[in-house]
């Protein structure tokens, strides 16, 4: 487990927002409603969420619910196709570039982070590493590679329309990084 | 294709003002913004890092292949290795129609466009569906690539929105924001009904089984994310070792690309991972994965010539293109090919694509050498495609080409013609210093831009008349002036003589010497250029002389190459060390044998300095002539936009291609009246008369144009 700093937080926060994401720091017992914050600021009416052990622990789906959003916690895929919010937890960060990283094969937590307009990802502060380097070294030792890693950093975008920077093509339009303090 | 009809594209790319805007606008603001990019990341140690694992990877390709096939198949995938495009082809042909698929989605994959993917499946029924937003532009166009990254820069916001209004039969507004909007609603229902993703990759891991792609749009995770298929398509040249390998190249390919730190998504597939099969249910299973490998011919040949090997150290950045002075202004449509463009294009098109294509467009390239400094791989992009010239030269020898560049090397013959030219050019300077018309075939000669004329007396027969007055001279030094010296800028080769004398040197020139030869190399013609570096090497006997002296850097960097055109071991070989140790420029030997000093007339002038491509980047040579100019009393030197950008001349490339070269001097001229100087000084007699005639055409007759040898002996006082 890494050292998780004020100045780490800061560092990826400072990153993510260059590339157009936003983000915000939780405890376990806040992450519910800074989600539902999020999304409800937002006017995004349904969300699907990919739960994992800690988005259920933290009550995350409850959350939504109370705040009013249609939540799908199965039949993620079928529901993505409508649903306009996604949540999902990712197993890294990388403080340098400010990019979370799906570190593991499970289709619905691609899912939701692929097909929604906007995608909050949820990563836990000792989970953040300091730079990219950081981040192969890791995947390099890893005993074997899972089926599916992706880095996702800030919202999908595009140039190719006379090279104006544009945010938002398929891939999410917003994207909201919650980074959880470990307890 | 012929070279009139690869004119006429030139034309129509000049001609689309959609293409020179946003070309133009990202060629200029690129450099700024990669720098930011690397802000933190050395650079060279990347791609030194990048060589050494891309290196590894091609000296063992077969294990390679084999391992990322073991690798690959143990995690439940499917790895055909093609041993031709056709074969590829047939391969993926059969598969869509064993699993039944009707329609396809692709991410951005440049190997399948050597297959000819969409147009064969298209064909066969297939509903293929291009879905990068460039990408999926141009074949709404009907078009193939401008950029290799940015593929639809030819079009402008209301194109573009014509095209979305045809294609979705509502009423689409120019307004960027909503046309990626549309794109995003419209391919997103072919991503959900797809029964095929297909993908390209940056990079394969043969330790792990694993392929890399890297998106911006996310296209290419709906690609993986979605479709119960999923088909990569790669060429061996894209293979590393390890995971850890992977990594230099990702730190290069988005900073290089698109000056990114790093783009929105990079995915890793390992075998087959997870799919939802029927959504419905809610029923996940592993994904048919498949893996196409290109181990064509073509590859094989690149690997098999030791001249080109480093092909595969391509990391398809697209750096070169963003870079070259003649690419900014053409786009990649003149380069032909439908996948590759620009310098990296050319030599990929040719043992890829179309080596006849190829043979025509290598001639676009100015050799100015920036590619080679931006390059993600460390390619010698340059030095590749003029050995492609040489090998055209060789299959297919241009006969007029070849006249003149004979009667170059025959000394004597081109000697007299130069002095017979002095003489019958008198009609067209009607007494001025610059020709501003040329008949017939020669105009191109004068387009945009006069062309000074030739000195009456040759300085081979001034040089006689000079009178050196060195007491206790410290050294010896042969003066190798080069046509453009000995011919026309005689007054510059007097002054680069009264220079060094001035530090304490001797000066002696040659009667023997000929032209360097680099005319003739650069038109791939070896031969002249080898037996041009014999009668130098003869001529100007190095071996009696401290140092050889040149004020034009072509020259210098081609008397520095005669070694590479002999054998090793041979006398020639060894007598063309000698040449090439002993030969400087003049302000880099002039500053090295202590002529930097405070001196001058104190007389205010305001100076601005144009680099040359083969001084500033063949030979490095950039701070030595900023310092003698510094330092000389009453210089004020003022640095202009671009400084070191090409000017357009590019030897015999302006008589070849005005067209190019022409918007390209426009500019340089833009940035030098900018600073609004006295004087623009510079080390090269060939960017000399290509500023000087721009200047000339332009009515400008305020900015004198200077080399540093010129400005110096007028400034102390030596002339």
């Amino acid at each position: 487990m890494n050292l998780f700093t004020d100045e780490l937080y800061e560092r990826f926060k400072k990153n993510l927002e260059s590339v157009n994401g936003t983000c915000v720091r939780a405890s376990k017992a806040t992450l519910g409603k800074a989600i539902a914050d999020v999304f409800t600021e937002a006017g995004i009416p349904d969300v699907c969420v990919a739960e994992t052990p800690l988005l259920k622990e933290a009550g995350v789906a409850d959350a939504l619910k109370d705040a009013g959003i249609q939540t799908y916690t199965d039949h993620i895929r079928l529901h993505a196709e409508t649903a306009k919010g996604g949540v999902s937890e990712n197993q890294y960060g990388i403080a340098d570039l400010g990019t979370m990283v799906q570190g593991r094969d499970d289709i619905d937590e691609r899912t939701v982070a692929t097909m929604s307009e906007y995608y909050v990802g949820v990563v836990k502060g000792s989970t953040i590493l300091a730079e990219y380097d950081d981040m192969f070294d890791v995947l390099a030792g890893l005993p074997q590679m899972p089926g599916f890693i992706g880095f996702i950093t800030g919202p999908s975008r595009t140039a190719d329309i006379e090279c104006v920077s544009t945010v938002g093509v398929h891939g999410p339009i917003r994207l909201t990084a919650v980074v959880v303090d470990d307890e | 294709m012929s070279n009139e009809a690869l004119k006429q594209e030139i034309r129509a790319a000049l001609d689309n003002s959609t293409l020179a805007r946003t070309l133009g606008t990202f060629c200029k603001n690129y450099p700024a913004k990669r720098e930011k990019a690397y802000e933190g990341v050395d650079f060279e140690a990347t791609r030194d890092k990048i060589k050494e694992v891309k290196n590894y990877a091609a000296d063992h390709v077969d294990e390679m292949i084999e391992q990322f096939k073991t690798n690959c198949e143990a995690r439940g995938g499917h790895v055909f290795v093609a041993k031709s495009t056709e074969e590829a082809m047939e391969y993926i042909r059969n598969l869509v129609k064993e699993k039944e698929v009707k329609s396809i989605v692709k991410s951005k994959s440049m190997a399948s466009e050597e297959l000819h993917f969409n147009k064969v499946l298209t064909e066969d029924g297939v509903l293929v569906q291009e879905t990068d937003l460039g990408e999926f532009i141009i074949a709404l166009e009907g078009n193939t690539p401008v950029h290799m990254v940015m593929p639809a820069l030819h079009l402008n916001k209301e194109e573009v929105a014509d095209l979305f209004t045809e294609y979705t039969k509502e009423k689409n507004e120019p307004i960027i924001s909503e046309e990626v909007k549309t794109a995003r609603r419209v391919m997103r229902e072919r991503f959900t009904h797809a029964d095929m993703g297909v993908s390209g990759a940056n990079v394969a891991v043969a330790e792990t089984g694993t392929v890399f792609t890297m998106t911006n749009e996310g296209n290419g995770r709906m690609v993986g994310t979605l479709p119960k298929m999923h088909l990569y398509i790669f060429g061996i040249e894209k293979f590393v070792k390890s995971i850890s390998d992977a990594r230099w190249i990702f730190k290069a390919l988005p900073r290089n690309g698109t000056a990114q730190r790093i783009t929105s998504y990079i995915s890793m597939y390992t075998g087959a991972c997870d799919v939802v099969t029927d959504k419905e249910n809610d029923t996940k299973e592993k994904k048919d994965f498949y893996a196409v490998i290109l181990d064509d011919p073509g590859r094989r040949q690149i690997l098999g010539e030791p001249d080109f090997r480093q092909i595969f150290d391509c990391i398809r950045c697209g750096a070169c293109l963003d870079v070259c002075p003649a690419f900014s202004l053409v786009g990649g449509h003149v380069y032909g090919s439908k996948v590759y463009t620009g310098g990296i294009g050319t030599l990929l098109s040719h043992f890829l694509v179309s080596a006849e294509r190829s043979s025509e467009i290598q001639n676009i390239c100015l050799q100015c050498g920036r590619c080679k400094e931006v390059c993600g791989g460390g390619l010698q992009i340059p030095e590749m495609i003029m050995k492609l010239r040489e090998k055209d030269a060789q299959d297919h020898p241009n006969a007029i080409k070849k006249f003149a560049l004979d009667a170059v090397t025959d000394r004597k013959l081109f000697h007299s013609m130069m002095r017979i030219a002095a003489v019958a050019q008198a009609p067209f300077t009607k007494g001025m210093p610059m020709i501003r018309h040329l008949p017939m075939f020669l105009s191109g000669l004068t387009e945009g831009r006069s062309f000074p004329n030739i000195a009456q007396v040759p300085f081979r027969d001034l040089f006689p008349t000079i009178r050196q007055n060195v007491e206790n001279p410290k050294g010896k030094i042969a003066i190798f002036t080069g046509c453009l010296l000995d011919f026309v800028y005689t007054d510059l080769a007097r002054d680069v003589v009264l220079d060094l004398n001035s530090i304490g040197y001797l000066v002696d020139m040659p009667m023997d010497q000929a032209c360097c030869g680099c005319p003739a190399s650069n038109m791939g013609d070896t031969e002249n250029a080898a037996k041009e570096a014999v009668i130098n090497i003869e001529a100007m006997h190095a071996e009696d002389y401290d140092y050889v002296v040149s004020a034009c850097p072509s020259c210098t960097h081609q008397l520095r190459q005669y070694p590479s055109f002999f054998e090793e071991g041979s006398e020639m070989r060894k007598r063309a060390e000698v040449l090439a140790s002993k030969a400087f420029d003049f302000c880099k030997l002039f500053y090295d044998l202590g002529g930097c000093k405070d001196e001058g007339d104190g007389k205010d002038v305001k100076v601005t300095y144009h680099d040359s491509c083969h001084l500033c980047r063949s030979m490095k040579v950039t701070q030595e002539q900023r310092e003698l100019l510094k330092h000389t009393k009453g210089i004020e030197l003022v640095e202009m936009e671009e400084h070191d950008n090409c000017c357009g001349f590019g030897g015999s490339y302006s008589v070849l291609y005005p067209e190019i070269s022409a918007p390209i001097l426009e500019n340089k001229i833009k940035h030098i009246k900018e600073v609004d100087p006295d004087v623009v000084v510079m080390d090269c007699p060939g960017c000399m008369l290509q500023i000087k005639g721009g200047l000339d055409a332009r009515g400008i007759d305020d900015i004198k144009v200077k080399h540093t040898a010129e400005i110096l002996a007028e400034k102390r006082g030596l002339k």
